[in-house]
Parts: structure tokens; sequence; C-alpha cells
């Protein structure tokens, strides 16, 4: 599950090509190029503003852009509204965690495999035979992988909406995991969390990427420095909805205008003792 | 409101067991002890009167049940689902009275429940026509197109047209006997009874399947946060169609079950004031509860009625409560959603939670 067939580790995953996008006058994004390869942990960075959530938002189909094209796994996904991206392998986190509150934790996760679900609303209705052994697979499909690999047990049949902040996103990580996702999208996932929140976080995602199990290609956003350049293979830097240059962590550290524009002259990018 | 907690020391093994519905012996026990209540008690030692407000209260759970899912899990205001009660009503009216039925069908007293199911689907696809603007608007903006759906349907739609059928131009007189259901002539407050208990368990059924299988999570969803729903491959559009097209399905069921409690079905069986009620219930009942639908409707319905006990002995004095009585009602309508808005916003499906939660769990706190 999660690879699709003939696709190697460092293949063309996800291209974006000379997109544009503009909301009335104010141009968001100016003719961005980027291109995910198959396995790798590729980061967006950029000051408040640059356009880095626009960027998200035009990957898995909330906005559309005015120009340029867009292919998953070599076919070209402009039309697709987002549920049908999500059907092609597109998840994504938030920024600001975008759970559903009244739900139990459980709950949010088996709507993340929505899309693996086959029973229809008659079957649902009477819950027998068909309805009633997939929510026992996917049950334990979700205890196994997810709730193991999250270690959220404890919590399992709590209300998100109830839950600390930290506890909200891992449901989230955990809810967009379930669909098995070939590409992961993570707005900021790391914002707003403690230092030991962190710790566990940048775990997970290393497990995702790099477990075989998963080896899910992650598009990271983040402005914790010292994350980023520890975990991501590529590093894309964004402002004012240009790209400033698309490079290894190393080059993005010690190129001029990077620094100029965001990093700031000082030694932030340190990694964290 | 999350799942309740078990009692101290039950442990489940299977998965199957922690989906079950009932999950200890004593749920079961209770279930058991409910169902002896509503088939072998109240129906024998209930006297006309008190079946007959039974009888409005199941009419009234049938009729919340889909304000329930609209409003309560898809999170789709409705101040018109009194509409699809009446398309309900009305198509199988129709059909009884107009459809060209075999003999045989009748002797057998198939042309009654073929109507209902009949109705049902009519009402869900009506309901589904005003559900499309729910693709663009949401909030205040979906209030007022579902009002449409009331003043479309009923006022305009069913008085000036539907009533006109053979020349009546009032209301559909339902003859004796017209309402069979197999080999029983639906003609006593008992039998009535009998036929709400077992659509009420029915729809009961099937909305509770619904809400712990696939479709029933992406109402859910697309209640708490709908861009979400969508990103994570929820078609949020197909699925509050669908939710409409359930909440109208419901809403004709009961529609046509209410006709074999009425000599005669008019319009003004359905105003809009009874969409508004039915939201008044669900929201004292509790908002995002199947529970929530059925207290909130022994609630209303048992306060009604006891008003009006109380008004009775005054009126010998006091005559005008008795020619006032209607505003009364209304008044306390209003006054009882008032006093739940401050006191209990969760509706009393919360405090059931919360009295089942105490006793699994005492004597601790948590």
């Amino acid at each position: 599950m999660g690879t699709a067939a003939g696709m190697k580790q460092g293949d063309e995953l996800l291209a974006l090509s000379d997109v544009h996008m503009h909301f009335g006058k104010v141009a968001a994004l100016s003719g961005i190029n980027l291109t995910i390869r198959k396995g790798e942990i590729h980061s967006v960075i950029g000051p408040n503003g640059a356009g880095k959530t626009v960027m998200m938002n035009i990957i898995n189909g909330l906005y559309r852009p005015q120009k340029g094209t867009i292919r998953f796994k070599g076919k070209r996904i402009n039309t697709l509204k987002p549920h049908a991206r999500a059907k092609l392998g597109i998840a994504r986190t938030f920024q600001k965690v975008e759970v559903f509150g009244g739900m139990t934790v459980l709950d949010n996760i088996r709507l993340g495999r929505h899309v693996h679900y086959r029973s229809g609303i008659l079957s649902g209705a009477v819950y027998l035979g068909r309805a009633k052994k997939e929510e026992i697979e996917h049950r334990a499909f979700i205890e196994e992988e997810i709730i193991d690999l999250l270690e959220i047990e404890q919590i399992r049949h709590k209300p998100v909406g109830m839950l600390p902040y930290g506890l909200q996103k891992r449901v989230e990580l955990g809810r967009a995991l379930a669909l098995e996702p070939e590409l992961l999208i993570l707005d900021e996932p790391l914002a707003g969390l403690n230092l030991e929140e962190v710790e566990d976080m940048a775990r997970f995602i290393l497990d995702i990427n790099e477990e075989k199990r998963w080896r899910v290609t992650c598009l990271l956003v983040e402005h914790d420095m010292g994350v980023v350049m520890d975990l991501s293979n590529r590093v894309f830097v964004l402002n004012f909805g240009n790209m400033i240059m698309d490079g290894t962590p190393e080059a993005v550290q010690n190129h001029p205008e990077v620094i100029k524009a965001y990093l700031g002259e000082e030694d932030l990018y340190a990694t964290r003792a | 409101m999350s799942t309740t907690w078990l009692p101290c020391g039950v442990y489940h093994e299977t998965y199957a067991q922690d989906h079950a519905w009932w999950q200890t012996r004593f749920i079961c026990g209770k279930m058991v002890l409910l169902a002896v209540l509503l088939f072998g008690v109240i129906p024998f030692f209930a006297d006309s009167y008190e079946l007959s407000v039974c009888n409005q209260i199941g009419y009234t759970i049938l009729g919340a049940l889909g304000v329930q899912l609209l409003i309560g899990f898809c999170g789709q205001i409705t101040l018109g689902h009194a509409a699809f009660l009446a398309v309900g009503a009305y198509t199988s009216t129709l059909l009884i009275l107009e459809f060209p039925w075999p003999a045989w069908m009748m002797q057998w007293g198939l042309a009654y429940p073929i109507s209902i199911v009949a109705a049902a689907i009519v009402a869900g696809l009506w309901s589904v026509l005003f559900g499309l603007p729910s693709a663009r608007v949401k909030g205040f903006y979906l209030i007022l197109t579902t009002m449409a759906a009331q003043f479309i349907t009923v006022d305009f739609i069913i008085t000036q047209y539907i009533s006109q059928i053979g020349g009546r131009g009032q209301a559909f007189s339902l003859p004796p006997g017209t309402i069979k259901v197999g080999p029983w002539v639906i003609d006593s407050d008992l039998k009535v009874y009998f036929m709400m208990i077992v659509l009420v368990i029915g729809c009961v059924t099937v909305l509770a399947n619904l809400l712990r299988s696939r479709a029933g999570r992406a109402w859910v969803a697309i209640r708490d946060n709908d861009v979400s729903a969508e990103v994570m491959g929820i078609n949020v559009v197909k699925y509050k169609l669908l939710a409409f097209f359930v909440a109208g399905f419901i809403g004709g069921i009961a529609g046509a079950f209410w006709i074999s409690n009425l000599a005669a079905v008019s319009p003004e069986h359905f105003p809009w004031f009874w969409s508004l009620w039915l939201v008044g219930v669900i929201l004292i009942g509790g908002v995002g509860s199947i529970h929530g639908a059925i207290f909130g409707s022994i609630f209303m319905v048992a306060i009604m009625e006891l008003l009006q006990l109380a008004v009775m002995p005054l009126a010998d004095s006091f005559p005008k409560l008795l020619m006032d009585f209607l505003f009364i009602k209304e008044a306390a309508f209003g006054l009882a959603i008032c006093m739940f808005m401050i006191f209990e916003p969760n509706g009393l499906a919360y405090r059931w939670w919360q009295g089942k939660n105490y006793f699994n769990l005492w004597p601790f706190s948590y």
C-alpha cells in the first residue's frame, strides 16, 4: 500500500510549473516551480505572508491557480476538487488545527480512512455484513498502525475538542496518515508546541518518512529552522510569492539572499542541542 | 457527546465487542425492560387518551429525527421540515385514494405500506431539491432557503394545486377502512400505537446505524469542519444532499404515518410553526444526539398535555384561559426553550449521559 506501482524513490511525485495565483491585484504567487521527489522531505520556508499556505492550498485544491500546471504522478490535476485529490493520495494537516471537535479521536481517524471504505448508505443503514466487517477491519488497521505509532491509546474515545492543543495536532496527523497518503502536506506541524512535543512530532515525521511501512513523501512548511534543517532533504525558500532558491539545507543556509530575507545574520538555524 | 464510560471491570477483547451497541449485561437488561414496557405494558394498560398522547410523541420523534440529522449531525440548519412531512402525507393519501390499486392488493392491505415507502422516497427527493442551495450557502442563508421550501411546498403547491385534485379544494377526507396494513384496518389508537412503535424503532435503528458507519461520520465531519472534511476526501455536496435525502425520507415516513391518525388531510396540519416546533424539540432534547430527539419529543408533548390538564379545571372560573389556550401553548413553548438555553444548553440528552456516567463510575467521580 502507499507506494504507486512503478514509482521508485527519487521519481518526480508532484510538480508545480509556472504557477501564478493572485487575489484581486495582490499577487500571492508569481511563477513558482517546484518538484517534489518520492520519498523525500521537502520543506518550504519563508517569512510570514510569503505565500506558503497559498501554495499548500493550491496543491490540495482549495485554491485554483490562474496560470500554471500542477502534476501529481505525471497527471495534470489542476481541475480536480480537493476530495478527488485526496483519493489520489494527497493528505494534509492545517496550520491551525482543523480537527472535528465533536467527534472522538477514533472517529476522526476513521474519517481519514473515508476514501478506503467501500460500504454505501444502504449497507450502512442495516449495519450487517459488509459494513460491519469493514468497520472491524479498519479498526484493526487504525489501532495497529496509527494509534500505536502516535501513542494516543489512552485518549481514543475522547472527543477531540476537549484535548489539549498538542494532542489535537497529533490526532490531526493521525487522521491524515489514515488516508495512507503518498504525499503528506504538513502545514506548520510544530507551531504552538512545547519542546517535548516538538521532539515527539519531529520523530513521528521521520518515522512516517523512513519506516518501510509508510515511506510517505512529506511537504513540510515550518518556521522552526533547527527542525527544518535537520529533517529536510531539500528546502524551498519563498519570499513575496517568488522563489529565492531550492536546494539542500546546507546550500540554503549559506545563500546570502536567504540569510538577508529570512534567516537573519545570527546563528538562529543552528540545530537544537 | 462522547461515548459513555464503561463500568469498572468491563474489558473488551475484540473490536466487535467495542463496536457493539449494548456492551454490558446491565444495558441488555435495560433494553429488554424497555421493550416490555413499550410492547407489553403501555398498549394494554393505557387508555385511549394516553395512547393518543403516545402517538403524538411518536409522530414528533419521527419528525424530529430528520431535523436532528440535518441540524444536529450535518450542521445544515433547516426551518422547513414540515414541508417534507406534508409531502409524505399527501403522497401517501393521493396514492391510497387515487391510484388504481388491483383488488388483491387492497384486499391484502398492501396499498398503505407501499404508499409509505413511496411517500418516503418522494419526500426524500423533494428534500434534496431544497437541499441544493446548501451546496453554496450555509448558516442564516440556509435557514431562509429552507423556509422557502415550507412556503413553496405547503402554502403554494399543496394549498393551491394539490388540494384541487378531485375538485375538493380543501381537505382530503380519508374514509374509515382506507388505512389498512395487511389484515389490520388501522382504526383505533391502539393499532396506530403499534404502527408508531414499529416505525419509530425502525427509523431510530437506521439512523443510529448510519451514524456509526461511513455516511454518518462524513455528516458529522461536515458539521464540525467542512473544509477539512473536503480535504480528507469527502464529497461535501454529495453528502449534504444525502443528508437532506435521508431527513426527507424519514420525514416522509412521519407524514405518511400521521394520516393513519387523521380523518382528513389538509394543509393546516403542516404549518410553518410545526417546522419551528421540531427545531425547538431538538434544542430542548439536545442537539446532535438521537436520544435528544426522543427526550425532546416526550418532554414537549408531555408539557403541552400537562398544561392542558392544568388549564381545564381553571376554565370554569376563567373561561378566557380556554379561549386563549393556543397562545398559552406558544408562550409555554417559547418559555421552555428560553429556560433550556439558559440552564441546560446541551439539552436533556446531556443530562441523561451525565447520569449514566455517574452510575457507571460510582463510587468514583472519574
